[in-house]
């Protein structure tokens, strides 16, 4: 999917771009900064036209019958509302421009954790509080898809896992269909049924966590910390089972079938840096292992 | 089901008018566009009539046009700032990702245009009698209401060519918010008939609705009109741009869905 830019210049963002969302599910999209993703959402929040391909929402193209998909769908993006409006009077707008009444409104206070600020005008709010604002907003038409473009980026820890939780509660409580971009591979672990890795504009992998975790052939990682050293290597290849091996950050990692059997053999490889070794954890293989690996492979 | 989709429009509509009211109440400088600049050139043009002796029915013509200015200016304003406010605060995606049409806007923002105006052309008339002893209210009530509805019509249009303009052009174009009024009063002879202007600038300014507004309400102070029917003109001449704004607003929004103009216009 590419687009015109003002100048006439064809930026192309996306390229072969297909996939297909599930009703009830949250599906995540992952991927580095530049990778496509608040494009794809732009594109599937109706208010991107790509100049070729195709986007059906509730089986309605989403280019000819737009309003009526509006009427369904919401999103969240960004830290910016109308800077002038208290936290009452931008739910009060955004449910009046939805056409819907406003019986929602200090229900979505309540539960967004906002009473306190409800006069408070959205520039004079923590970034906190404008970020639950806008998640507020997300939800004031009772959307049976809403789109979250990078829902925690730039909050504190603290209030990332509370808006987090706060997802997760609307999605069990409502069952609506969530699409999140992200680029937290511990958020997309803890929120998404499915997930998309896209790089450069490009879907590199697809599925649930344990079909991605598959990719990269294992299901655990053995995490030697080590300490004053730069470089290491072995003079054997790494027996079987120890799928490949990695060096980051002062931490050797075994990506491994399973951590409980293959400990010994990973003891013995690294016997000759045996002074240098701080700890030895083993740990299931997430998210972040499968994009690097497929950052790799890109 | 016909009137449960006519209030949901409505709801759409006065959205961007609750909007527009909130934004105006807490903008500083609601209070100079609303009084102080329509107040200091109603004053100055009024006082400059008097030391040249233009005589009464003169001092009416170009005090009108100055009234009429303010009324246009600050009628198109409130329907600009339907996209500037969005603008100005980098949420104009959140509002074209609603299912509200541009048209929805444009009403919204509109209603809020023709309360501020006609309450500045209440107190610009009071203060016109008070000091210039011109009194505009004293026309047959009808006449008046035609000829302010002709002038918040002027104000949609001016309006609707910004809005389409900032669409097209982005932030560069925001300056015609303020800038469009004063071109187009120019050339409609708001300060003086358009009989004095240049044959092509004639023409042009023929084809302005406002200038037959202008010439239908100076009638009533014995000038007379280029055309026999100057109200006609100028709603005939009006909703025909009526009709192409509303196809180039389509157009523009289109096409600013196309190049990514409504997200870089909320970056």
């Amino acid at each position: 999917m590419s687009y015109k830019t003002l100048f006439g210049e064809r930026k192309v963002a996306l390229r072969d771009v297909s996939l297909e969302i599930e009703e009830g599910e949250i599906f995540g999209i992952l991927g580095p900064n530049a990778a496509g993703k608040t494009t794809l959402i732009s594109i599937l929040s109706t208010l991107l036209i790509p100049d070729s391909g195709s986007v059906s929402i509730f089986g309605m193209d989403a280019f000819k019958e737009t309003k009526k998909i509006r009427e369904r769908i919401n999103m969240s993006s960004g830290l910016n509302l109308p800077w002038s409006l208290s936290v009452y009077e931008c739910l009060k707008f955004f449910g009046m421009a939805y056409g819907v009444k406003d019986n929602r409104i200090e229900e979505l206070i309540e539960s967004f954790e906002l009473s306190e600020f409800r006069d408070v005008e959205f520039e004079e709010l923590s970034t906190g509080n404008k970020q639950k604002l806008s998640l507020a907003k997300a939800f004031v038409n009772d959307p049976e898809l809403v789109f979250l473009d990078e829902p925690t980026t730039g909050l504190d820890p603290d209030v990332a896992r509370k808006v987090r939780k706060k997802i997760l509660k609307i999605h069990e409580e409502e069952g609506i269909t969530i699409v999140l971009t992200t680029h937290y591979m511990a958020e997309a672990e803890l929120l998404c049924d499915r997930i998309t890795f896209l790089n450069h504009g490009r879907i590199i992998a697809e599925g649930t966590q344990d079909d991605l975790k598959k990719i990269i052939g294992a299901k655990d990682r053995v995490i030697v910390e080590l300490s004053y050293i730069d470089t290491i290597s072995f003079d054997k290849l790494p027996p079987e089972g120890i799928y490949s091996v990695e060096f980051r950050d002062e931490k050797l990692i075994f990506f491994v079938d399973s951590g409980e059997k293959r400990i010994k053999e990973i003891v013995k490889l690294i016997e000759p840096y045996w002074n240098n070794v701080k700890g030895i954890t083993v740990e299931e293989a997430n998210l972040e292992d499968v994009f690097l690996e497929l950052a790799k492979r890109a | 089901m016909f009137f449960s989709s006519l209030q949901k429009e409505l709801r759409k509509t006065m959205a961007f008018a609750y909007k527009n009211i909130i934004m105006t109440r807490r903008n500083f400088f609601t209070v100079f566009e609303t009084l102080f600049w329509p107040l200091i050139s109603l004053f100055s043009v009024g006082l400059m009539g008097t030391y040249l002796e233009i005589g009464e029915n003169k001092l009416a013509f170009i005090m009108i046009g100055a009234i009429s200015l303010s009324v246009i200016q600050l009628a198109q304003l409130d329907v600009t700032y339907v996209l500037l406010f969005d603008v100005w605060s980098k949420s104009l995606k959140y509002t074209f990702a609603s299912p509200s049409s541009f048209i929805n806007m444009l009403m919204g923002s509109w209603v809020v245009g023709i309360i501020r105006g006609f309450v500045a052309f209440l107190i610009l008339s009071a203060f016109s009698i008070y000091v210039f002893n011109l009194n505009m209210l004293s026309i047959p009530a009808g006449a008046l209401a035609l000829f302010l509805i002709g002038l918040f019509v002027t104000a949609l249009l001016i309006g609707m060519s910004a809005c389409i303009l900032m669409l097209i052009f982005g932030r560069r174009a925001e300056i015609a918010a303020w800038t469009l009024t004063a071109i187009i009063m120019l050339v409609c002879g708001i300060y003086y008939p358009v009989s004095v202007l240049p044959f092509e600038f004639r023409l042009v300014a023929l084809a302005i609705p406002v200038t037959h507004f202008l010439e239908y309400f100076r009638a009533f102070y014995g000038f007379s009109p280029t055309t026999s029917q100057p109200l006609a003109a100028g709603f005939g001449l009006s909703l025909m741009y009526l009709a192409i704004f509303l196809i180039l607003s389509e157009w523009s929004l289109k096409r600013a869905r196309k190049n990514g103009m409504i997200i870089k216009l909320s970056e």
